[in-house]
């Protein structure tokens, strides 16, 4: 490399260097303020709809990590599948397979425990309506945008 | 004692390497640029005499646990020996578990198994770009590679619904179809990416300061590169035409009109442009893939017949696919087949051996970072030891997919 060429790329680098210091493009958000919309196909928290259930127990069955398991009240005739969340990976092979319908996916991922317990939902609870905390709190939403110059974005919706 | 222990470790040293004085250095496995393992570099002085990688640290007997599961089970398992590039590490276990079945998969399903490869093989490379950049302490390489590895996500993310583990190809075709806005927003990814690449060569491939790092280190010859069995990026930028994708029918590589890469220093250089020409390749890759994609089912046949209309009818509604219940328990007739795939590191290879249960009788899996890892006991060779981390970024390799 002769010392010309080499003189033009040091500069082009530290030229590059600061164009990027005074037109930053930065693709992270302040999380608990905004909070990212998941779009509808997002693998997030399992639902459960106990009235559509059909007892199959096909979603115990390929869950890959053990983590839905099916349960049998006393003097019950039927079972029906709860979760452990300290075991799931959210593949959604569950879903996936259920031949009613009675799971899906909610685009909430954002939920944290205190205790390990807390992390297992026998049918009853299994069923409950899930909120991203942020969003309770008062976030506000962003969406992801694809942007030429500057790459992914998220804009308020 | 401790001392005569002490005392014989160098002795042995000694005889070990004809009387040299020779230092131990232990890089690893704490070390945050080493990854989950460990190198025992011996030096001469400054200069780098034997360097032996100690890998294992991340050993997760996958192959083991892949015999107590039903077959369809193992593919999030399987994903999790290399996450960062997930489709095209299972995609050779679903092709594998695809000839046993005797199943062939719908056009459109090949092509979307193309177009999440491409994104993956895009993340995987500039991840290791990106690590590359930090084991030389150039940060900014590190965030500008992680972060535009973000845009690669989010595709993937908007197509299969989760940013890592995709879990997407299903043995007879894919999850979920191509949503709506889909193409315009992997073009608009793409256009910034094309016109950032142009950033990168100044600030990281282009600057002499990185160049004088990795320019004519870690040369890999041709020959040399053959007999020791390398594969992927490192290979090709030794001037060897080969690639899974060209030898192996899969996905819909046949369709498209793509060339491989190849570059022919083979020096740390050369092994990290060439990834910058794939990321390039697989751009042109996904434009054509997006073109071209064909209508028609996401999932064979023979499964589709057994899902009942009424959620055939919520398929086609949410683009998303439901499984057959037959899907819990899948059972191979006994027999064996084997797949490659190429990956962003290199070639996977799959020995699948059925024995007509549902769980398999024996699953191999030859991982490209394994074949790989014999670079970093050759090429450092004969350098000084602040090259060595140069050549190891160069190698992209990848510790948990190693080890399994």
């Amino acid at each position: 490399m002769s010392i010309l060429s080499s003189v033009k790329r040091h500069i082009d680098a530290i030229s590059t260097g600061l164009k990027y210091l005074f037109a930053s493009s930065r693709m992270t958000v302040r999380y608990p303020e905004y909070s990212i919309t998941l779009r509808d196909n997002y693998r997030g928290m399992i639902r459960y709809y106990k009235d559509k259930c059909i007892s199959c127990s096909l979603c115990a069955r390929i869950c890959p990590a053990d983590a839905i398991k099916m349960y049998r009240k006393a003097g019950e005739k039927k079972m029906y599948p709860g979760i452990n969340y300290q075991r799931c990976i959210f593949c959604g092979f569950c879903v996936s397979i259920c031949p009613a319908d009675a799971l899906e996916h909610t685009p909430v991922h954002d939920i944290a425990w205190e205790s390990l317990e807390e992390m297992i939902f026998p049918p009853e609870e299994f069923g409950r309506e899930w909120v991203s905390p942020a969003l309770e709190e008062g976030a506000r939403r962003v969406k992801a945008v694809f942007d030429e110059k500057r790459g992914l974005t998220h804009v308020p919706e | 004692m401790e001392q005569s222990s002490l005392t014989f470790r160098y002795k042995e040293l000694e005889r070990a390497w004809d009387g040299e004085k020779v230092y131990e250095v232990f890089i690893g496995p704490q070390h945050p640029a080493s990854g989950h393992m460990r190198f025992i570099v011996r030096l001469d002085g400054d200069i780098i005499v034997n360097v032996e990688p100690d890998i294992g640290y991340v050993h997760r007997t996958m192959e083991k646990l892949a015999e107590t599961k039903e077959y369809i089970k193992s593919i999030p398992l399987f994903e999790r020996a290399t996450i960062i590039d997930s489709n095209n590490i299972t995609l050779g276990y679903v092709r594998a578990l695809e000839k046993l079945l005797g199943i062939e998969v719908p056009p459109r399903a090949r092509y979307l198994r193309t177009l999440l490869s491409e994104i993956n093989r895009i993340a995987s490379h500039l991840y290791g770009l990106g690590l590359a950049g930090i084991f030389i302490n150039h940060s900014t390489m590190f965030m500008w590679g992680f972060g535009d590895r973000e845009i690669w996500l989010q595709l993937a993310e908007e197509l299969t619904g989760a940013r890592l583990t995709h879990t997407y190809s299903i043995p007879g075709g894919v999850r979920s179809d191509l949503p709506q806005d889909f193409k315009d927003r992997a073009l608009k990814a793409i256009r910034y990416m094309e016109r950032r690449l142009k950033d990168y060569m100044k600030i990281f491939f282009n600057n002499p300061v990185t160049v004088a790092r990795y320019k004519d280190i870690g040369i890999l010859k041709k020959e040399d590169a053959k007999r020791l069995g390398i594969v992927g990026p490192n290979l090709r930028a030794s001037g060897v035409r080969y690639d899974a994708r060209l030898v192996e029918d899969y996905g819909a590589y046949r369709e498209i009109d793509f060339e491989v890469p190849v570059r022919e220093e083979g020096d740390a250089l050369s092994r990290l442009l060439l990834r910058i020409d794939e990321i390039k390749i697989s751009m042109d890759i996904i434009r054509q893939v997006l073109e071209k994609i064909p209508d028609g089912p996401i999932l064979a046949e023979k499964y589709l017949r057994l899902i009942p209309p009424k959620l055939r009818k919520t398929m086609e509604e949410t683009g998303r696919v439901k499984f057959p219940g037959l899907f819990a328990s899948l059972r191979p007739p006994p027999g064996e087949a084997t797949a490659r795939v190429e990956m962003g590191h290199g070639e996977v290879f799959y020995h699948i051996i059925s024995d007509g249960s549902p769980k398999p009788y024996r699953v191999r899996i030859v991982t490209p970072s394994f074949r790989n890892l014999l670079l970093l006991r050759y090429l450092p060779v004969g350098h000084r030891f602040m090259d060595f981390p140069a050549i190891y970024g160069s190698v992209d390799y990848f510790p948990p997919e190693a080890d399994r």
